[in-house]
């Protein structure tokens, strides 16, 4: 028996390479996707080997130092071999264009000492020796563009910068970035002066490291540390090394849990494509199996033949797939973080991951054709032809009109933008049940168009036109499953550009109600460090830095914002959000808050983000509780205006904030009696220092318009494969129909249709296919992207902005799809002899 | 050159294959159809009746000899030409799945026009439609049409362009006797009402009996011919012919 499928295969290549390619896609995305995750971690991890020398490390949190003495008296304590003081300040590495450079390291730990305690791993030049010598980062360095022998300088604590020659660049050491508390402990430095200039820039040390004596447990060295230096937290080398190797295998689950759901995506899509030529073998072997049915197989052993089929596919796409991800994962990664050395990590967890699903998803893609190959009736050999399939199933349209009139139920019963998070949540899934609706109902809705467009076009094309779309139109449930592909590939594609380009529109609207644009925006400048590794705690600017620009003669008003993250204690509960304490008299001037309800006035309350109001059940006047930084801040609700989830979503005023906050500014609203010489004066003040950046409200919208597309653009690249898988399913169901019909090309070549025209016929056939596919994807992805901004951004259902570039391109690449799609298959079928019609048996 | 025969063949060869397993499905055979005539082309399975029609109409290439259909020399014409004479110049019925399935059977009809680009005549499709008698059927699709019906349909097209020569292969081969006395009268009629040239290849002596005259083949080669023939005839001949080669 399993001969008989292997040799049925193997007379089928055609059919066999685009399923096969279709099931390789997904476990390629699986497959690429882990190892993508695992990979960068890998790369992260690269850099941790474990230290020699050290046991125990101990260090005062919230920026405190340690002094010598503090050293001494460790080194002196029972178990303890030897103490080594190390240190870190602020060394802020300047790049090419003036701007810091980003690093994941806190800006007043990016500096320490060169010492030869192995944290160092020199890779290149040689070591800091002299005060305007430094080392850096070799990562660091060459996402800056800094290369060793360049001069660059550093931006020291209190704004003065150093003058330095970069001599050498080193891999760094740690012994754990942070501990179990998530505080800093050891984070990579950038910026490496010699010792004894190092010490010049700090008074004391970040941290002290101990060598355990022989036989000393270090646990308890680290207890008697905490000890024996007041106010002081310490812990064990090993200890770091556990929490660190966990940060690290919770960042890489992460991660694999954020791109896993794209790979699923094209497994879905793969699973149309594969039931679907599933479907047409079964039709083509009807009689094969009849046969077989009549010289005495059961029922169950024709459905397994077709199950073992699947299997063998199944096998050889998950072992091609595999194959595939685990050099394209790399690949994608090298792509991502360019000139980076990348640490490539293919796990056999990732190959068995992505080949089980691969084989899962065939065999249940095929079950369906098993079943049906299964209730072929023996008399059925003895038919004529294969039989044109059925009509569609009533229950499978009743089902789908069912789920969409109820998702569209659903989504228009929480459509309203002050609805809770739960009610959000079952729009969203409303959206999801009726795209699953109209799934379901698109045989229906394919007869019904390309009945219509055959109809419209009945006298105005020719032949060619006409059987094209007839034939399209022919099987309406195989034109839906292949169809469908195109439609779940568009309508993703779609979705999402809906809900980019509302949130995009929401950005630059609610910016521009908010802020004039006549102000001026001073903010810490702050470099990205790429997508995939988390940045640093955001940087801030000082309280005298404030006092500098406010004291500027063309300044009015220069209006300090210092976020934090909040308690807020409201009549429904307790929550947290970021919270922004600001100066009253700033209101109105430098940021005017586009009020919806109440008054933007800091003495009678706080002034809130609409939608967060909404969420929290919080109307103007109602009390609620600020949790800040161990300060509590009893208030009211003094206003409402309109917001982002993006920006920061309550004001209060700066003088109930604690104090250190308000020494910890995020940005100056700046303006004055004339705007323009406010900003020039500000631009002169402090435009040139490394960690200040100068911009305005449109520069704003721009950047973080920037930021959330770069976000959804890697979304869309992901689709892309989606797509990919779609054309598989095209092409397979037009070759195969091609085959199906051989006879009735050949009839159509001997009464005189030129190859040309049979060409045509299966390029519309495409086209409508594709076109029709693309349509149907479009109209549904705007329909739960618009769903998806109301649930997700808070926004009316009714206005989605419509990603007209992105639809445009989405209808042009579906005509391309359509016509790449018909190339091969059209080629089949102009090459049929006219005289297949009449010999055929 | 006789100018009355409407397709002629000179030392028409067909083989298949190559070497040791070479095998000749016509040897040498010279034959002539004559203009508005019903000419049958019969023979035991085998002899090469199915594969001389398609050789004489276009669809087959031959190894070697010629075919003249009226005065075009079709050994001279390429694929696309070839394409272009059959749908202008010639019309075809075969045993079954003579239609597109997805067209009416007025669009099969006027479909080898509609390939050519050309308006078809109303009143011509009207004349048409009234020999084949099919006036209240035109707006189904084949499957709604019962085979003698569909066949019927494939003569209305064949004959719709006004061909030179119409090729039936085995038109009855599929129908019940009611169903091929119908479509074997239309032939007839057509042939002598419109002087329409038919060349029929058949193995039943009945239907070959509605022909002007009979050619028979054996072996690849033309072994007979009879004129005026009657079903009694033809099977006589057919007898003899089977008894010669026992």
């Amino acid at each position: 028996m399993l001969r008989a499928i292997l040799r049925d295969l193997r007379e089928h290549k055609v059919r066999v390479a685009m399923t096969l390619a279709a099931i390789a896609l997904g476990a390629c995305a699986v497959v690429a996707s882990w190892v993508v995750s695992d990979s960068t971690i890998a790369t992260l991890a690269a850099g941790t080997e474990s230290r020699e020398g050290v046991d125990a490390a101990a260090w005062r949190g919230d920026e405190g130092i340690l002094s010598e003495a503090d050293r001494e008296a460790l080194e002196d304590m029972e178990g303890v071999a030897s103490a080594r003081s190390v240190t870190a300040f602020r060394a802020g590495l300047i790049g090419p264009d003036g701007d810091l450079v980003g690093s994941t390291t806190p800006l007043d730990m990016t500096g320490t000492g060169w010492d030869d305690s192995g944290r160092f791993s020199l890779v290149e030049g040689r070591s800091p020796r002299a005060p305007e010598e430094i080392a850096v980062d070799r990562v660091t360095a060459e996402q800056a563009g800094i290369a060793v022998g360049e001069d660059t300088g550093v931006l020291l604590d209190g704004g003065h910068i150093a003058e330095v020659t970069v001599v050498g660049a080193f891999d760094y050491r740690t012994l754990g970035e942070h501990d179990a508390d998530d505080a800093w402990v050891d984070p990579r430095p950038d910026v490496v002066f010699d010792a004894r200039s190092a010490q010049e820039h700090t008074p004391g040390f970040a941290r002290v490291e101990l060598a355990a004596a022989s036989g000393a447990d270090p646990e308890q060295v680290s207890r008697d540390a905490e000890s024996v230096v007041a106010g002081a937290s310490a812990a064990s080398a090993t200890t770091l090394a556990e929490v660190s190797d966990e940060g690290q295998r919770d960042a890489a689950r992460e991660l694999r849990l954020s791109l896993l759901p794209f790979a699923g995506i094209a497994m879905l899509v793969g699973v149309f494509v594969i039931s679907n030529t599933f479907r047409l073998l079964v039709t083509q072997r009807t009689r094969h199996f009849a046969l077989l049915r009549a010289v005495g197989a059961r029922r169950a052993q024709v459905r397994a033949t077709v199950v073992v089929e699947a299997l063998v596919l199944g096998a050889v796409g998950a072992v091609l797939g595999s194959a595939l991800g685990a050099v394209l994962g790399p690949a994608v990664l090298t792509v991502l973080r360019p000139g980076e050395e990348l640490v490539f990590a293919v796990s056999p967890v990732a190959l068995f991951a992505g080949g089980l699903a691969a084989i899962v998803t065939t065999v249940a893609a095929a079950y369906g054709a098993a079943r049906r190959a299964g209730s072929v009736a023996p008399m059925a050999a003895l038919r004529e032809g294969t039989g044109e399939p059925g009509g569609v199933r009533r229950g499978r349209h009743l089902l789908g009109a069912v789920l969409l009139l109820a998702g569209v139920a659903a989504v228009l019963a929480t459509s309203s933008p002050s609805e809770a998070a739960a009610s959000r949540i079952i729009g969203l899934a409303g959206a999801a049940v009726s795209a699953v609706g109209v799934l379901l109902l698109t045989p229906a809705f394919t007869r019904a168009a390309l009945g219509l467009v055959s109809g419209v076009v009945r006298n105005g094309a020719g032949p060619a036109t006409r059987l094209g779309l007839r034939n399209a139109a022919r099987d309406p449930r195989r034109a839906a499953s292949t169809v469908g592909a195109v439609t779940v590939g568009l309508a993703l594609v779609c979705a999402i550009a809906t809900l980019s380009a509302t949130f995009a529109s929401l950005i630059a609207s609610t910016t521009e109600a908010n802020v004039p644009e006549s102000t001026t925006v001073v903010e810490p400048a702050a470099g990205d460090r790429g997508a995939l590794v988390p940045a640093a705690e955001d940087p801030v600017l000082e309280s005298t830095d404030v006092a500098e620009i406010a004291a500027l003669s063309e300044v009015g008003t220069a209006m300090a914002g210092s976020d934090a993250m909040a308690r807020i204690d409201h009549p429904g509960g307790s929550t947290r959000r970021v919270v922004s304490a600001v100066d009253p008299e700033g209101l109105g001037t430098a940021l005017t808050p586009h009020m919806l309800e109440g008054e933007a006035d800091l003495d009678r309350g706080v002034i809130m983000a609409e939608t967060q109001a909404d969420m929290l059940g919080l109307g103007v006047g109602d009390r609620l509780t600020l949790g800040i930084e161990g300060v509590d801040l009893e208030t009211r609700v003094a206003g409402l205006y309109e917001a982002t989830e993006m920006s920061a979503s309550v004001f209060f005023d700066v003088a109930d904030a604690p104090h250190e906050l308000a020494d910890r500014v995020n940005r100056v609203h700046v303006t004055g009696p004339d705007p323009q010489a406010a900003r020039a004066a500000v631009e002169e003040a402090v435009g040139d220092r490394p960690d200040v950046m100068v911009s305005d409200r449109d520069a704003l919208i721009e950047r973080d318009v920037e930021r959330q597309q770069a976000g959804f653009m890697v979304m869309n690249a992901m689709f892309g494969l989606v797509i990919l898988v779609a054309v598989f399913g095209v092409v397979n169901t037009l070759v195969l129909s091609v085959r199906e019909r051989g006879r009735e090309i050949g009839m159509l070549r001997a009464v005189g249709a030129r190859r040309r025209t049979v060409h045509r016929v299966i390029r519309v056939e495409s086209l409508a296919l594709c076109v029709f596919g693309g349509l149907l994807g479009i109209v549904l992805g705007v329909g739960v992207g618009a769903v998806m901004q109301n649930a997700m951004l808070g926004q009316s259902l009714w206005t989605p902005t419509v990603p007209v570039p992105v639809i445009a391109t989405a209808a042009a690449g579906t005509v391309a799809l359509g016509v790449i799609a018909a190339v091969w298959p059209a080629g089949v079928a102009a090459r049929t002899d006219p005289l297949e019609a009449i010999t055929a048996e | 050159m006789t100018t009355h025969a409407a397709v002629r063949t000179t030392g028409l060869t067909k083989t298949y294959g190559a070497g040791p397993s070479q095998v000749r499905a016509l040897t040498d055979v010279d034959a002539e159809f004559a203009r508005a005539e019903f000419t049958a082309i019969m023979g035991p399975s085998g002899s090469g009746k199915s594969t001389l029609l398609h050789c004489v109409a276009g669809l087959d290439t031959l190894s070697a000899g010629r075919v003249w259909i009226g005065d075009t020399d079709l050994t001279g014409l390429d694929d696309d030409a070839l394409t272009v004479f059959r749908r202008d110049r010639l019309g075809f019925v075969f045993q079954a799945f003579n239609l597109l399935p997805t067209l009416t059977a007025r669009e099969n009809i006027v479909l080898p026009l509609e390939l050519a680009r050309r308006r078809p005549d109303p009143e011509k499709v009207a004349g048409i439609v009234d020999a084949v008698g099919l006036s209240d059927r035109l707006d189904h699709r084949p499957s709604e049409l019962s085979g003698g019906q569909q066949q019927r349909v494939a003569c209305a097209r064949a004959l719709v362009t006004g061909p030179e020569v119409v090729f039936a292969d085995e038109p009855t081969g599929a129908l019940d006797s009611t169903s091929s006395a119908e479509v074997l009268g239309l032939l007839r009629h057509s042939a002598d009402a419109f002087g329409q040239t038919v060349v029929m290849v058949t193995h039943d002596p009945s239907a070959a009996a509605y022909a002007d005259s009979v050619l028979f083949l054996d072996d690849g080669r033309v072994v007979d011919s009879l004129r005026g023939p009657t079903a009694d005839s033809v099977l006589d001949r057919i007898k003899a012919l089977e008894k010669a080669v026992r």
